[in-house]
């Protein structure tokens, strides 16, 4: 497999004769080895659950932050390689406050996604464009926010290409999960359900058994828009997860 | 770049110049030279007519006497320039090599008055946006989907379109002319002027300008665009000679 | 390079001639006047402007009008430089259309107001030398009237008058619409009917002071089932 490969695996801007960018696909491949992460949109709200992996008991756990605001009204999860979110992270930041700056009107999640999207995409091992990455970003992405059509929980992936979802898994554990969620999900879900559905999944996928310090969990309600539990919440939540 | 000074030295800083001299600050064109002066252009019944005078001033020396400034840009556009001739050929030059162009792709398509109406405004706007302005104002004159179009636009890029179009001085001579020609005429029998009527009208004006503008001279030519799909064409200069009768009364 | 007559000495001097060369100064500003008067009220908009185009004395054409209807909630009256009119509202239009392709929806009247505001700011050391009106419906359906300093500055009102004539006009909307000063206030709330009225009567009032503004006007009426557009005649002088 790897020998066909071969002479088209490293550049990233040659498609191989089947139609492959395969650093893309490694890109993607990087994802699974990623912690999982878990989102679930209900009419209610978006939920946001996402596993830290505590390798070392002299590790501060609050450090490892894999869901961040990105405006008062969208939140971001991510799986993969950490660093590299960051500065999807930071252009989702810029472009939501640079809509809000030039409409005085909050930037929706689609579009946002499509800001973000259009970062990720921009590699290349060209030198001209100064700042521009020269590999995929190796991240996956959820954001969930509520916007004008409510609210929305959508998916994007280092090739760029963004969907939305009802629910979604992504990261280590996220074929196993995302399964469970076909099975688990309705559409008259309540955002509490939808916060335990989560977690339930989430422990099943998980090694280390549930506590407040290897799980973060955040919500997106159209009133008091994105909220990251605090460590008593998280306790709340997972306290009745079988 | 600079060998003895390198980087810290700059071309164009004050101190390297002699004691005593200033170099001036990098200017635009802040005034026209040789310029022409008002251009007149109206509908009438079957198209529109369109005319300016000849003389190429140079201040207040009557300089070249005989320099066209309408051009014909194809069969259905006609332009004319009032303001820096300079300018008038350096834009004339750039239309007729986009005609070329246009001619050369042979798909049947021609620049309409209204879109070359459209470009030069742009042009003429950004160039005032760069303090560098082309000191001209250009009449449009042509035919949009078979309708007479008739626009203006000066060098600041103001442009707008109206069935009567005249500049400088024509505006307070001749435009009262006009109207009142146009106007007699829709009240009377709520018709259209002919071209007969609209040539008398615009060589009317025309002799006027001679008189009164002390810029304008008596050799003139005509364009006609014609909206019955023969081609326009601008006429060969023409001659006025005025009437001079009075002129021993004025001392 | 007015033929303008001195006396010195004695001696008669033209500053047509001989006098040196003449100097020409080029500005990149001219005003061309125009008026706009825009006027909310609950269920509805108006915006009006006059149709005259002007430059000095000399009038460029009496058919101008200043509206342009930009969606269906939101109409934009401009005037002072024309070409600065001109360039503006096509940029307008171009960034609307970016915007609508980005965001898969048509522009809210505030997020115009706002977008308007910041592209006015971005030309801050150049200015678009232009008066701005926006008259357009809210989230509810009711109107609203931005208005603009050529810098970008924007106040949320619910009538005003802008361009030439503007401050011929405010005090008497403030009067008639803001029932500014008054002991007895009339109770009912403002219609389409009555603003027309006032719109037309102001417009008529402006034309006999002001010689930038006359020869007609278009008036365009904003309401939830779409725009609607009146004209109406000035003083043709």
């Amino acid at each position: 497999m790897f020998l066909t490969r071969s002479e088209y695996d490293r550049g990233v801007n040659t498609f191989s004769p089947e139609g492959r960018i395969f650093q893309v696909e490694y890109a993607i491949e990087a994802i699974k080895l990623g912690s999982t992460v878990i989102g679930i949109c209900t009419s209610e709200g978006v939920v946001l659950v996402v596993e830290k992996r505590i390798t070392s008991p002299l590790m501060e756990p609050s450090t490892i932050e894999k869901i961040a605001e990105v405006d008062k009204h969208i939140g971001v999860a991510c799986s993969g390689l950490t660093a590299d979110s960051k500065t999807l992270i930071d252009r989702a930041r810029l472009e939501s406050q640079n809509h809000w700056f030039t409409y005085n009107e909050k930037m929706s999640v689609e579009s946002v996604s499509q800001a973000v999207s259009n970062l990720a995409i921009k590699f290349g091992d060209s030198d001209d464009d100064e700042g521009a990455m020269s590999r995929p970003f190796g991240v996956a992405l959820l954001f969930a926010g509520c916007d004008e059509k409510g609210p929305q929980l959508y998916h994007m992936d280092p090739s760029g290409t963004y969907v939305q979802y009802d629910a979604k898994a992504i990261g280590s554990g996220s074929e196993g999960a995302q399964q469970t969620l076909v099975e688990m999900y309705n559409k008259t879900m309540t955002l509490k359900e939808a916060t335990k559905t989560s977690l339930t999944i989430l422990k099943q996928v998980m090694e280390e058994k549930l506590n407040s310090t290897n799980v973060e969990v955040a919500v997106v309600t159209p009133t008091a828009r994105f909220h990251m539990f605090s460590k008593e919440e998280v306790e709340e939540a997972i306290k009745d997860v079988a | 770049m600079n060998s003895e000074g390198g980087v810290r030295s700059f071309d164009s800083f004050a101190t390297s110049l002699p004691k005593g001299e200033r170099r001036n600050p990098i200017t635009h064109t802040q005034a026209p030279v040789t310029t022409g002066t008002s251009i007149i252009a109206f509908e009438y019944d079957g198209g529109i007519l369109m005319a300016a005078d000849m003389l190429g001033s140079y201040g207040s020396l009557a300089r070249y006497r005989s320099v066209p400034r309408l051009l014909k840009v194809n069969d259905k556009t006609v332009i004319g320039c009032m303001g820096d001739y300079a300018d008038f050929q350096y834009l004339q030059a750039i239309i007729e090599q986009m005609e070329v162009d246009e001619a050369c792709k042979d798909d049947g398509f021609q620049t309409t008055a209204r879109s070359l109406h459209s470009w030069l405004t742009r042009v003429l706007y950004n160039k005032r946006c760069k303090f560098d302005p082309l000191w001209t104002t250009f009449v449009v004159a042509g035919l949009d989907q078979d309708k007479p179009f008739l626009g203006f636009v000066d060098k600041l890029g103001t442009a707008y379109t109206d069935p009567i179009i005249t500049t400088g001085y024509a505006s307070m001579l001749a435009t009262p002319l006009i109207r009142k020609a146009v106007e007699d005429k829709l009240k009377d029998k709520n018709e259209k002027l002919t071209l007969a009527e609209a040539r008398k009208v615009i060589e009317d004006s025309l002799t006027l300008m001679y008189y009164r503008d002390a810029r304008a001279s008596n050799k003139y030519q005509i364009a006609i665009i014609p909206s019955n799909g023969e081609a326009s064409i601008i006429e060969e200069p023409k001659t006025l000679l005025g009437d001079w009768s009075v002129a021993h009364l004025i001392k | 390079m007015a033929l303008s007559m001195m006396e010195s000495n004695n001696r008669l001097i033209y500053n047509d001639a001989g006098q040196g060369p003449v100097q020409h100064q080029f500005s990149p500003y001219t005003d061309n006047g125009g008026s706009i008067v825009a006027i909310g009220g609950p269920g509805f908009a108006i915006i009006a402007s006059d149709t005259r185009l002007t430059s000095g004395f000399a009038i460029y054409t009496r058919e101008q009008g200043k509206l342009h209807s930009l969606t269906n909630a939101a109409v934009l009256g401009a005037s002072g430089c024309w070409c600065d009119v001109l360039s503006l509202t096509r940029l307008i239009q171009a960034r609307m259309k970016l915007y609508k392709h980005e965001h898969q929806k048509d522009m809210s009247a505030a997020a115009l107001a706002q977008m308007l505001s910041t592209m006015l700011y971005g030309r801050r050391f150049f200015p678009y030398y232009v008066s701005n009106v926006i008259a357009g419906l809210d989230e509810e359906g009711n109107g609203v009237v931005y208005s603009y300093d050529p810098v970008g500055h924007c106040d949320k009102n619910m009538y005003h008058a802008g361009g030439s004539s503007g401050a011929l006009l405010q005090p008497l909307l403030d009067s008639q619409i803001g029932l500014k000063n008054m002991a007895i206030k009339p109770t009912a709330p403002l219609t389409v009917e009555k603003a027309l009225q006032i719109t037309k009567d102001v417009f008529t009032s402006a034309a006999e002071r002001d010689i930038k503004c006359g020869d007609g006007v278009i008036i365009r009426i904003i309401t939830k089932d779409g725009i609607r557009e009146e004209t109406f005649k000035l003083r043709f002088d």
